[in-house]
């Protein structure tokens, strides 16, 4: 009995000073996420709820009338059009050609290191520079591209000021720019695969394709299952290299969520339709991540 | 149970990185360089002079009084940057009373966003430059200081300026937006480019004897004419253009007119000079493409003249706007400065001797030569100095020698918040999808009607 009380208030003691502690070393992140993340979504929450030009003294409540004009325009369905399109087809040419690239340079062949260098280069490099250099490798005129495609016969297509064209410039720059970190990213799950599991399907006579097939394929699961989050979720925020190259234009062809809002709250001032928009993104994104983690990691494999 | 926890929370986190873009929106309040931190909130008591917090090394010898730091934003970059830099340093080196600090904010747009930023955060800068289609946002929603008294102080008189450039800035009889950087379209032509053609050594009078003369301009690799996006201000340019054909973009009261027949009129031609004619682009930058000689002419602003004319490869024209069906139309544009409302009383005197100096006789002489802009000053257009200036450069004076038969812009594109943007879209989707201009303006006019509601309703507590 008395060994019970004079042990209870001592584990009790080290469980408070535990949480304690737990507190003390999450509290300098929660409090940058709580100023910097929290309450902007909050904050924004209420936001699409008023009628606001960033400027007058008078926000007026207007409770859901910001998200019947947003949700109901014409070119909020386009926003949606275009985000989707970019998003599946630059996730999936990235991580494809990501792949195809890290596996050749997987081999070893020589000048190995300076291509994986290369590479990973345009990763690193500010969005709004490289949107620069590109503006110029596009000009239908006098532009690199235009040189190329002038070699093989082809006439450059008038990339940034076609409608029909604006959208697979954007991509390429987009798929160039994150191919590398694709890159790295394989050659590392590469790395992790066991050897001797080659060995095994190679007795069991695997040919490469089916080495491919039933051994890095699955081997590379969990990699590919990060990089589609993060690559999906890092389309539907894109937004530099389409605000310097393009401007969400010609005529809405690149106008994509995160553009929208910044067009809807700073180019025409409307802080309730663009806090509606950032909503949407949140709900959207939230959703996609809940469904990935739900249903893609269950059949990812981890060894 | 722990690790549970600690998993859930985890992917809370991760949920709310997603709402990270829109700390990333609020950031621009944050972020941005802003005045210096003692700048006072529209609403304080102007008591909180910080006028002692100036650095002793500013303080000029012998000076009896203390120097006022005041804060400037500027909008421009390039060959006008370098003069809007040179009017700071102009006026710091003239006197001591008043240190100008210049601080850029990139474009119109931006440093309009900034400044609505800067005004929730309450850090405005004393001075700033604002467009033609943005001072009225801040006016209205009074944030900018009257100027009236603070010009009868420092002696600046109303009659001096130009009053067709004046009078855009003035609100029930009440200065609020002082003409600095002040333009309009011109015409411009590659001469080069004309010879070959055969064609006279002028711009084309009307628009039809353009239509006749482009094919002939037109050829691989160049074209006649450009449009520039949305973003480069077609909005701008269209105002002249439908007012040639007859239409307007709408009534001071800000009944919509657009959509009406001259507004068609001029829309369909401009589709049919990228559709049907097809010797108009869309280029990126329309002034590049002209001075790069990709087309071979195109409406450009007076600001872009020292510019081109330095480096084109070629000699360069200017004439007035070509004539419409209905006539002659041409609008004002540009810039203008500012002082924003709340300032203890000895920035705004600050500010005052700052504008006075910059938009004043002798400078906007300096100012116009180095830009293209027009200079704002009556007696300056006549002065001595700037008229050897047009007989040297004759093409500075096409600007001003057009002054006088412009007219102010519609309402919907300079009041209605946003609406320049709006039109520009629509005429993005004339021009560039050849979409019917009749249809394009029924949507325009139902954008621009929504997006003017705000204002209307603040226009009648803010004037009545």
């Amino acid at each position: 009995m008395s060994a019970f009380s004079r042990s209870r208030p001592r584990v009790s003691a080290r469980e408070w000073h535990e949480r304690l502690l737990f507190l003390l070393l999450i509290s300098p992140n929660v409090l940058l996420l709580a100023a910097f993340t929290f309450w902007p979504m909050i904050y924004n929450a209420y936001l699409s709820t008023i009628s606001w030009n960033f400027l007058s003294p008078v926000q007026r409540f207007v409770g859901l009338r910001n998200y019947e004009t947003v949700l109901s325009s014409e070119i909020f369905r386009i926003v949606l059009i275009n985000t989707a399109v970019f998003t599946v087809v630059s996730v999936t040419v990235t991580m494809v050609l990501g792949l195809g690239l890290a596996l050749l340079l997987n081999q070893p062949l020589r000048w190995r290191n300076g291509a994986r260098a290369v590479l990973f280069t345009p990763t690193m490099l500010s969005g709004a520079a490289i949107a620069i250099v590109w503006i110029y490798i596009f000009d239908p005129r006098f532009g690199l591209l235009a040189q190329i495609l002038g070699w093989f016969g082809f006439r450059s297509p008038n990339w940034l000021a076609d409608p029909n064209w604006a959208m697979t410039a954007l991509l390429i720059v987009y798929i160039w720019k994150n191919a590398g970190y694709a890159v790295v990213i394989y050659l590392a799950g590469l790395q992790t695969i066991d050897q001797t599991l080659y060995e095994a399907a190679r007795i069991d006579g695997a040919g490469p394709w089916g080495q491919f097939w039933h051994v890095t394929l699955p081997g590379l699961s969990p990699i590919s299952f990060f990089l589609l989050v993060t690559s999906v979720l890092a389309c539907f925020q894109a937004f530099d290299i389409i605000q310097v190259m393009t401007e969400g234009g010609p005529v809405n062809a690149t106008n994509m969520l995160v553009y929208h809002l910044y067009e809807r709250g700073f180019i025409q001032s409307q802080a309730g339709p663009a806090g509606v928009v950032a909503m949407v993104m949140f709900v959207v994104m939230l959703i996609l991540t809940i469904l990935q983690l739900r249903f893609i990691e269950r059949r990812v494999h981890y060894s | 149970m722990a690790k549970v926890t600690r998993r859930q929370f985890l992917r809370g986190v991760a949920a709310g990185a997603g709402a990270l873009t829109l700390a990333a929106c609020g950031g621009a309040a944050t972020t941005s360089p802003t005045a210096e931190p003692t700048a006072a909130p529209a609403t304080a008591a102007p008591t909180t002079a910080p006028a002692t917090a100036v650095p002793p090394a500013t303080m000029p010898p012998g000076s009896m009084g203390s120097t006022v730091e005041i804060t400037y934003w500027g909008s421009f970059s390039g060959v006008l940057g370098e003069a809007e830099k040179a009017t700071v340093e102009a006026f710091n080196n003239s006197q001591k009373d008043v240190k100008v600090n210049y601080q850029f904010q990139g474009n119109y747009e931006e440093t309009a966003q900034k400044l609505t930023a800067a005004i929730q955060a309450r850090q405005t800068p004393d001075v700033s430059l604002l467009s033609d289609v943005w001072w009225f946002s801040f006016y209205i929603n009074g944030h900018l200081q009257p100027l009236d008294d603070l010009m009868a102080a420092e002696g600046v008189k109303r009659e001096a300026y130009v009053d067709v450039l004046l009078n855009e800035g003035i609100r029930k009889n009440t200065v609020y937006w002082i003409p600095f950087a002040r333009s309009t379209p011109l015409f411009y032509y590659n001469k080069q480019a004309w010879q070959e053609a055969g064609l006279e050594d002028r711009a084309p009078k009307t628009w039809d004897e353009f239509i006749e003369w482009a094919p002939k301009l037109n050829k691989e690799g160049r074209s006649a004419f450009a449009h520039p996006s949305a973003a480069s201000y077609i909005a701008w340019l269209f105002q002249c253009v439908i007012w040639q054909f007859g239409g307007r973009y709408s009534d001071p009261d800000f009944t919509i007119r657009i959509h009406e027949e001259g507004g068609v009129r001029a829309g369909n031609f401009y589709r049919d000079t990228t559709q049907t004619y097809k010797w108009a682009t869309t280029p990126k930058d329309v002034t590049q493409d002209f001075v790069t000689g990709l087309t071979a002419s195109a409406m450009l602003s007076t600001a872009a003249l020292a510019g081109v004319e330095k480096n084109a490869q070629f000699p360069v024209g200017t004439g007035f706007l070509p004539e419409g069906p209905a006539g002659f139309g041409c609008c004002t544009g540009g810039a203008g400065m500012a002082i924003l409302a709340g300032l203890p009383a000895e920035k705004q005197r600050a500010a005052m001797k700052w504008i006075a100096f910059a938009t004043g006789e002798e400078w906007t002489i300096e100012w116009a030569q180095r830009t293209g802009y027009m200079p704002v000053r009556k007696a300056a257009v006549e002065s001595e100095r700037m008229q050897k200036y047009f007989a040297e450069r004759p093409n500075f004076r096409t600007a001003v020698e057009q002054l006088p038969k412009t007219r102010p812009q519609d309402a919907a594109r300079v009041y209605i918040r946003g609406g320049d943007q709006i039109i520009g879209k629509g005429l993005e989707r004339i021009t560039i999808n050849g979409e019917d201009p009749a249809k394009v303006w029924m949507d325009v006019k139902a954008q621009l009607e929504e997006a003017a509601k705000p204002t209307i309703e603040l226009l009648k507590t803010v004037e009545g």
